[in-house]
């Protein structure tokens, strides 16, 4: 109980210090002074603190944005799915969006506003699409969910493969859409914040509202209706919350894989089960760890720096590693199973 | 040579050897070949310039071409068509070979991450020996194919496991060294890291005859290799236990087909890039044709490999047109609905069987 406080408590100071760590190192490291002064009392004319106000900001909020959604969007899909390997980017929402957006763009020549609408639609086709294949290739005995991993994995390679199609055919607008495809958290794509964080908010609100009825489902879908919960209700709203929000993650700044899978896991043991307590539990330490892959995909390869994607893909894709180790592969999961 | 029945009652060819070939194979197999040349044939007169089989033929019986249309033939398109049949075959024995010794349907070189680690380590030694000799570059891909099996075979832990557990696991690998081959790709001068990701996604486009020339000896190895390590393999997919019962020495033989199935994936993946889905399209395929075990398996499986590339490559260029997709790329977009397809009639298959 008392961890529980502590790490709830500790987590806003965490996300805070690493917030102001990213905004005063990088190519010129400012004193924390600056980036204090830059907000109290902006110099226009000061080089400085125009970097840290229009570039490093703008980064650091999309990080957040991205971090929160997808970590709570993780939370609550590993709890439903009743899967610790679901997250959106393994059960094919992120893929599914991407493939939308880049075929949105390149067919139709839409607009800002309207890929953000291919990309949510896109979100639950890639969501669907997955559930239905696990269906398809679901074995009578099947008590730990696989089929429905490997069916987001195959289904996520289906539509990178589209995707990547997409950009091949058309090598003029193939530079505009490659760095975000490998999921690209930068400052240029501020717009796209400003236009779609309402749908994250509105998401996660709308999780946290459920936070009570969704943490009952957990104990058994019986339990809980017998608790007085509308089960399919709350689940089919929880889930669409979920994909919307990674789905106009995705809008923002592309795939960003495994934040979702890899920060429910590190808080389940401080904070426990509870969406209560883990939701927003959930929410700062996805956007703490969002900025720290961030800062080090800015920082660690200098001078070149890096998309923000691929550092959590290769983070993540070992947590991946250890998870099936453990939940698949132990001794006694074998037991279990 | 006779012709008798085998004790299931299939007809055989058996030889006074002792050879015996089913003669339902061998019809697969005749059949098989003629549909890889019947391909070959059409996709040589799919492009932009007007020429086709004809033209080849009348070369041979003297009346030359002109040039343009030479060109297009010899030095364009029939590589690109011998280089992909190669590398399909080499793909699709290895897939075969590596789910006769993992028991496991679902093996595949590309799935299991065995293509990426050998990507992995050849852009490794781009970066940190620019300079190295060809024979270090396959050396050093191989070394990643089988570093990835070891690894695999280390996290999975003996054959117990379920078979789509290890698939993940691949999976998971083959993410991880995908993103660290994005990293390397960061330290490479701009024109070769722009052949990379070509190379990356798998194309036949670099195609030519000296690639052709050093690959060829690996196809007579791998005949080669058909005829010793059949047997063996159709010991192994009765079980572990069972293969060493038969006097299968599995202590010795089962390195030594691991060995040979990273090669040849290996050499696939230096030659045209990595071949995802179709070391476990190609012989779930064949088998669907014509049920085989042993050595005539092996075969089929390797001609439907070698089909099954042609066949994509043909359809790309023909009704994509002029856009350039990779033979990787199309390769995955056919195969994940037809791998699908495999999950959903092997678990009808397990239905029908509890």
């Amino acid at each position: 109980m008392t961890r529980r406080f502590v790490f709830l408590f500790s987590a806003p100071f965490l996300l805070a210090l690493v917030l102001l760590i990213s905004l005063s190192v990088g190519g010129g490291s400012f004193h924390l002074l600056d980036v204090v002064q830059a907000f109290i009392a902006f110099d226009a004319e000061s080089y400085d603190q125009a970097v840290i106000l229009h570039q490093r900001l703008p980064r650091a909020l999309i990080a957040i944005y991205v971090g929160a959604t997808m970590a709570c969007g993780g939370a609550v899909l590993q709890g439903l799915v009743r899967n610790p390997l679901a997250s959106p980017s393994t059960l094919g929402i992120n893929a599914g969006a991407c493939v939308f957006v880049v075929g949105g763009a390149f067919l139709f020549d839409l607009g800002t506003a309207a890929l953000g609408l291919a990309a949510l639609a896109g979100a639950f086709l890639g969501f669907l699409s997955c559930l239905v294949v696990a269906r398809l290739s679901g074995r009578t005995h099947d008590p730990r969910g696989l089929a429905l991993i490997l069916s987001g994995a195959l289904i996520s390679m289906l539509f990178f493969s589209v995707t990547n199609a997409f950009l091949l055919s058309d090598p003029m607008r193939r530079n505009a859409f490659l760095g975000w495809v490998s999921g690209n958290i930068n400052h240029v794509y501020i717009d796209r914040l400003y236009a779609f964080w309402w749908i994250g908010a509105v998401a996660i609100g709308l999780l946290a509202i459920l936070a009570r009825p969704l943490t009952l489902i957990l104990l058994g879908t019986e339990k809980g209706a017998s608790a007085g919960v509308n089960v399919t209700a709350v689940t089919r709203l929880a889930l669409a919350a979920t994909v919307l929000a990674s789905g106009s993650a995705v809008a923002i700044c592309g795939p960003i894989g495994f934040v979702g899978l890899v920060v429910p896991h590190i808080v389940r043991p401080f904070v426990g089960n509870n969406f209560t307590f883990s939701l927003p539990a959930c929410a700062l330490t996805g956007a703490s760890v969002c900025l720290l892959a961030d800062l080090f995909a800015r920082e660690a390869f200098q001078p070149y720096v890096l998309h923000t994607g691929l550092v959590t893909d290769l983070l993540g894709g070992l947590v991946f590693v250890v998870i099936v180790k453990r939940f698949y592969l132990s001794p006694a999961a074998r037991g279990r199973a | 040579m006779r012709r008798e029945y085998a004790a299931n009652g299939k007809p055989v060819l058996r030889f006074a050897s002792g050879l015996q070939i089913r003669v339902g194979n061998l019809w697969a197999g005749i059949g098989f070949m003629s549909a890889a040349i019947l391909l070959a044939a059409l996709s040589a007169g799919l492009g932009v310039t007007d020429a086709g089989i004809l033209d080849l033929l009348n070369g041979f019986t003297g009346t030359d071409a002109d040039d343009a249309r030479a060109y297009a033939l010899w030095t364009v398109r029939l590589p690109r068509i011998v280089m992909g049949f190669m590398a399909g075959c080499a793909v699709a024995l290895a897939g075969a070979m590596l789910q006769s010794i993992a028991r496991n349907p679902l093996a595949d070189p590309g799935l299991f991450g065995l293509s990426q680690g050998s990507m992995t380590m050849i852009m490794l030694l781009f970066v940190l020996a620019p300079a190295a000799p060809k024979a270090m570059i396959a050396l050093a891909a191989m070394a990643g194919g089988l570093g990835v099996a070891m690894l695999l075979i280390w996290l999975v832990g003996s054959e117990r496991s379920s078979g789509l557990a290890i698939l993940l696991m691949g999976i998971a690998i083959e993410s991880v060294l995908s993103s660290v081959g994005s990293l390397l790709i960061l330290y490479m001068p701009t024109e070769t890291s722009l052949a990379l990701s070509e190379w990356m996604a798998g194309s036949l486009f670099k195609a030519n005859w000296s690639t052709i020339a050093t690959f060829a000896p690996l196809m007579v190895l791998s005949i080669v290799g058909i005829f010793l390590t059949g047997r063996a393999l159709s010991a192994y997919d009765l079980g572990n236990e069972m293969a060493m019962a038969l006097g299968e020495p599995v202590g010795r033989s089962r390195p030594v087909i691991l060995v040979f199935a990273v090669l040849l994936s290996t050499a696939a993946v230096t030659a045209v890039g990595p071949l995802t889905f179709l070391g476990v399209l190609a012989p779930h395929l064949a088998g669907f044709v014509s049920p085989a075990v042993s050595r005539a398996r092996l075969f089929l499986s390797a001609l439907m490999g070698g089909i099954l590339v042609i066949a994509a490559d043909a359809l790309t260029r023909g009704l994509v047109g002029d856009v350039p997709l990779p033979i990787g790329l199309s390769l995955t977009i056919i195969g994940v609905p037809l791998f699908i397809l495999a999950l959903r009639l092997q678990a009808l298959r397990k239905m029908q069987t509890h």
